[in-house]
């Protein structure tokens, strides 16, 4: 059993809070991502469950065993790192081998594990070059490569796709998850891309300014945000949302007004709704006001609004027309609305 | 490169063209115009009568019968022994590069990769002590070196070089750890290496060349060294640079200055293949600790 | 990294640099409390064949016993520091009392050995240095112009003049001032007067020796400037370009306020380069015009018949108090920008 437990996990640095109270249970075979802005201590958690950095309080256990204490060596773990921490000296089998070498696997195994980790990150014609004389992606793949040559506890990735260009992302983040449910080994990954959480995630993790914001399948998340900064975080284009009044069911916020809202909140709220649920109507809708831009994003356009102190966007078919200044309209039903308390910024349930 | 940025007007480059001539004459001259008069003697190089003496040695060809002669060299290697001044300086210099470099990769290392306050207080220590002159520091050891017995071996000297130049050493390299990704020994940690085992097998091998660059430093500091080696060295062991001091003290015999002037131009010779081979590694050096400001 | 693997590796460094650099700054202020024991003297008759007489002198067999008993000396407590050979605290009192004007304040002044080893240290290490980071700089654009096959060549030279040890490379340069060397001589001719010497006169030697500094340590600015012009942004520059200003206005407006940092680095470490000049004093055996700290401290050492240990530590506490004023600035800033960064 692999299972990874952090039990209200924090770490500061003097007064500086780094991580709050994490905590969280991650269930065997299970891929997990923490997803946040930079800085959020996504990656400082990860680093606390690699053993690169003390944990200030709280426990951390592998399996049956608290390993607080524990060195990384021996953890049993292994990581992807950001910028891949390759070897420049050895070249691509010798970095593959390392942790056998370290850890003192019998010599005799070393050739078939390497091998068949070679052919798992498809590097069979890298071989015997050098770090330097690779590209990104296949340095990348060297990386994952090392991490997979023996099966560790759990996988640890921390930010792996971002020095790539964004075709090779794509097409790596499928191999990545190809591979995890290949070798069925616990992952934490670790990304600001909100894309890469949604598409390889079990379960994401938000986190915000060192807290768990929400944790949740991809479309929990993205259905039911729990606060405006998780709504704000998730989706492409992200939630819009207007700050504004409600009462008796009505929202009404400058140049917007939505009726038929749940009756039993009332006072400073702030809407949220997504741009791809909203349509363009030619009269009669919850907005009315001087369009802002069109932009055609290929198969859709997006009319944004200045709503406020904030721009609103709506998705409509490629085809519309209008320009810029005449007064457009969009109806946006109550069902696609979240509320969110505008102080706290926590949603408000329905 | 023919954009405008970079095109010069014809004024400028013959300016900035004699410049550098000057500049090369004042930088390069005196050591060709020694290491050309070493092979006189004294009476052509200190000519009273016409400087061009000293290029075409009217004297060297009378005393000595040829326009070239290796008297200066002969009396300062055989005759002073300045051969056995030669091989102290060989030892002091080889022990005290190695040893410094070890101390000093390892105390870098940890500098460059601790996060805590305490490592700013140890550079800022340095930095101090890196500032005093070394000859207070020499007025403390006298005293004690004498009452321990210690004083006047090449060992003695050795492990005070090693100390007196610590302080740079681990800036340097510090600076240098610095600029090695720390993903480098966390990968290898991850991979299930010990720290150190991280430092031996994925930080060094990367770290060569700031190690080398680094070594030829300790290398100039040891070498060029006067006052420890002067203070701390007794008679028989001491290395090259006071010994050509103690020559300049029997000089006022005719033909001794010469000897100092040989020996001199042999003390040079080791510096010049120096720059010649290592000259990219001393300009990196010099700007390494600039760059970190 | 935790406190137990810094220490691993960071004790041999540490362990050296406490044992041979602190621990003898504390040694040398507890050196500088003592002097040097007084001579014991006795009696002795000698009697020879025309009468008795008294003769006085050294008792070495008490001496002895004395100095082994108290190899430090005696306790003198700051009377070092206040004696004619360093503060001279009532030489200066008497000089201040008794002098005319300020010229003569000052010239008698200059007669005690710490003060003129002082000003001398202080006047070479503030000249020297602006000297120096200017050449170097005009230097560095200067090679930075000119065209890439010539630069390497151009910089194997130049490094000569830094690389070379101090005494040897102050001693080439003596004996071509020498008044029998080549510059010696040329300038005897220049000037029409075949006394002329370089190392006569303490003006002379003055800027002597400070022309050697820049000679010396011009290049280091050079390299570091060179180095430093490699990495100044071209966007800037270009910028800069189509926004109409010369070459001139390029530099005065782009590359110095760039390479500012870089002086600033130049300028501590020459500071702390030149504070300690010492070994080119010996090579231009210029000590009778000009001493300097250091070598005060080298001359009680080594050229007295017994180390003079109480007045070589006396003088050098001193200079480390300099070094630390020299420092505070450094240090300060250091301090602000570490309490800036986080973590």
């Amino acid at each position: 059993m692999s299972r990874l437990q952090l039990k209200n996990v924090s770490k500061r640095w003097g007064s500086f809070v780094g991580v709050d109270n994490f905590d969280l249970d991650i269930a065997d075979q299970e891929f997990l991502v923490l997803l946040g802005p930079s800085g959020c201590g996504k990656s400082t958690t990860m680093r606390m469950i690699a053993g690169l950095e003390s944990v200030t309080e709280g426990e951390i256990w592998l399996g049956e065993k608290m390993v607080n204490k524990l060195d990384p060596k021996d953890r049993d773990i292994s990581m992807v790192f950001q910028s891949y921490g390759l070897y420049p000296n050895l070249t691509v089998y010798e970095n593959i081998r390392f942790p056998l070498r370290v850890r003192k696997v019998p010599k005799e195994q070393h050739r078939e594990m390497v091998m068949k980790a070679i052919e798992m990150v498809e590097l069979e014609e890298f071989m015997d070059r050098r770090p330097a004389e690779l590209s990104g992606g296949q340095r990348q793949r060297v990386a994952l490569g090392r991490a997979i040559v023996r099966k560790p506890t759990v996988f640890l990735m921390d930010e792996p796709l971002s020095n790539l260009d964004a075709k090779l992302r794509v097409s790596t983040r499928a191999q990545i998850k190809n591979l995890q449910s290949k070798l069925k080994v616990t992952t934490v990954y670790v990304t600001h891309d909100q894309i890469e959480a949604m598409t390889l995630a079990e379960r994401v993790v938000v986190m915000n300014s060192g807290r768990i914001q929400q944790v949740g399948t991809p479309t929990d998340i993205y259905n039911d945000p729990a606060n405006t900064f998780v709504a704000s975080f998730i989706g492409s284009p992200a939630m819009n949302l207007v700050e504004g009044k409600l009462q008796d069911g009505l929202f009404k916020g400058p140049g917007i007004r939505v009726e038929g809202l749940p009756k039993h909140a009332s006072g400073n709220v702030t809407l949220g709704f997504r741009a791809e649920d909203a349509e363009i109507v030619p009269s009669g809708g919850q907005i009315a006001a001087p369009m802002y831009s069109i932009e055609l994003l290929g198969e859709a356009s997006m009319i944004t609004w200045r709503i406020g102190a904030g721009l609103v966007s709506v998705k409509t078919n490629k085809d519309y027309r209008a320009e810029i200044g005449d007064v457009v309209e969009a109806r946006i039903p109550a069902e696609i609305c979240h509320l969110f308390d505008t102080a706290s910024g926590e949603r408000i349930k329905t | 490169m023919s954009n405008p940025a970079t095109k010069k007007p014809m004024p400028l480059v013959a300016l900035s063209i004699a410049f550098i001539v000057i500049w090369l004459m004042i930088a390069a001259f005196p050591f060709l115009w020694t290491m050309w008069g070493s092979f006189k003697v004294e009476g052509d190089f200190f000519s009273r009568a016409d400087w061009m003496n000293a290029i075409t040695g009217p004297a060297t060809q009378l005393q000595t019968g040829g326009r070239f002669t290796l008297e200066g060299y002969y009396g300062a290697w055989v005759e002073q022994a300045f051969w056995r001044n030669a091989l102290n300086t060989l030892i002091v210099v080889v022990f005290t590069v190695l040893i410094s470099l070890t101390l000093g990769t390892l105390g870098g290392y940890a500098l460059a990769r601790s996060g805590f306050k305490y490592t700013f207080w140890i550079l800022m220590a340095a930095l101090v002590f890196r500032a005093m002159p070394h000859v207070t520091l020499v007025s403390g050891y006298l005293l004690p070196f004498f009452e321990l017995n210690i004083w006047g071996h090449l060992t003695t000297t050795i492990v005070v070089l090693v100390a007196i130049n610590q302080p740079f050493t681990l800036w340097m390299l510090h600076s240098f750890f610095l600029s090695i990704p720390k993903d480098l020994d966390e990968a290898a940690m991850v991979d299930g290496c010990t720290r150190f085992q991280a430092f031996r097998l994925a930080v060094i091998p990367v770290m060569w060349p700031g190690v080398i660059t680094t070594g030829l430093f300790s290398f100039l500091l040891a070498y060029n060294d006067f006052t420890v080696t002067a203070m701390l060295l007794s008679e028989e062991n001491t290395t090259m640079v006071p010994q050509i001091d103690s020559f300049l003290g029997s000089t006022q015999e005719k033909g001794k200055v010469m000897y100092a002037v040989a020996a001199v131009v042999s003390a040079i010779l080791p510096l010049f293949l120096l720059i010649l081979f290592f000259q990219r590694q001393i300009v990196s050096g010099l700007t390494a600790g600039a760059v970190k400001g | 990294m935790p406190h137990k693997t810094f220490l691993a590796f960071i004790w041999p460094s540490l362990f050296a640099m406490i044992l041979f650099i602190a621990i003898p700054i504390v040694s040398v202020g507890f050196q500088s409390l003592y002097v040097e024991h007084e001579q014991i003297m006795i009696e002795a008759e000698n009697c020879g064949p025309f009468g008795c007489n008294s003769e006085v002198r050294v008792d070495r067999e008490a001496m002895e016993q004395l100095r082994e008993e108290q190899p430090a000396g005696r306790f003198h407590g700051l009377g070092t520091y206040t004696n004619p050979s360093h503060l001279a605290i009532d030489d200066i009192r008497e000089i201040v009392a008794t002098s005319e004007n300020f010229g003569e304040i000052r010239n008698r002044i200059m007669n005690l050995p710490f003060y003129k080893a002082l000003i001398f240290t202080l006047a070479y290490t503030f000249i020297v240095t602006p000297l120096v980071i200017v050449l170097g700089f005009i230097i560095a654009v200067v090679v930075n112009s000119i065209p890439n096959v010539l630069k390497g060549p151009v910089i194997f030279f130049s490094l000569l003049p830094m690389i070379v040890t101090p005494l040897v490379g102050s001693l080439v340069l003596f004996w071509m001032i020498n008044s029998r060397g080549i510059l010696g001589a040329a300038l005897q001719s220049i000037f029409g007067d075949p006394t002329l010497s370089l190392t006569a006169s303490p003006a002379l030697t003055w800027v002597t020796l400070f022309v050697y500094g820049v000679w010396h340590s011009a290049p280091f600015a050079f390299v570091v400037f060179y180095a430093g012009l490699q990495t100044v942004p071209r966007d800037t520059l270009e910028s800069a370009m189509v926004d109409g200003a010369n070459r001139l206005e390029r530099i005065r407006f782009v590359v110095i306020p760039y390479l500012l940092p870089l002086a600033t680095f130049i300028g501590l470490m020459q500071l702390m380069d030149n504070f300690r000049i010492f070994e080119p004093i010996i090579g231009f055996s210029a000590a009778a015009s000009a001493t300097s700290l250091s070598y005060l401290i080298y001359n009680d050492l080594r050229l007295s018949d017994t180390p003079l240990f109480g007045s070589a530590a006396a003088t050098s506490m001193l200079t480390i108090v300099g070094v630390l004023i020299l420092l505070t600035p450094v240090l300060r800033r250091n301090w602000r920008e570490f309490n800036r960064k986080p973590s």
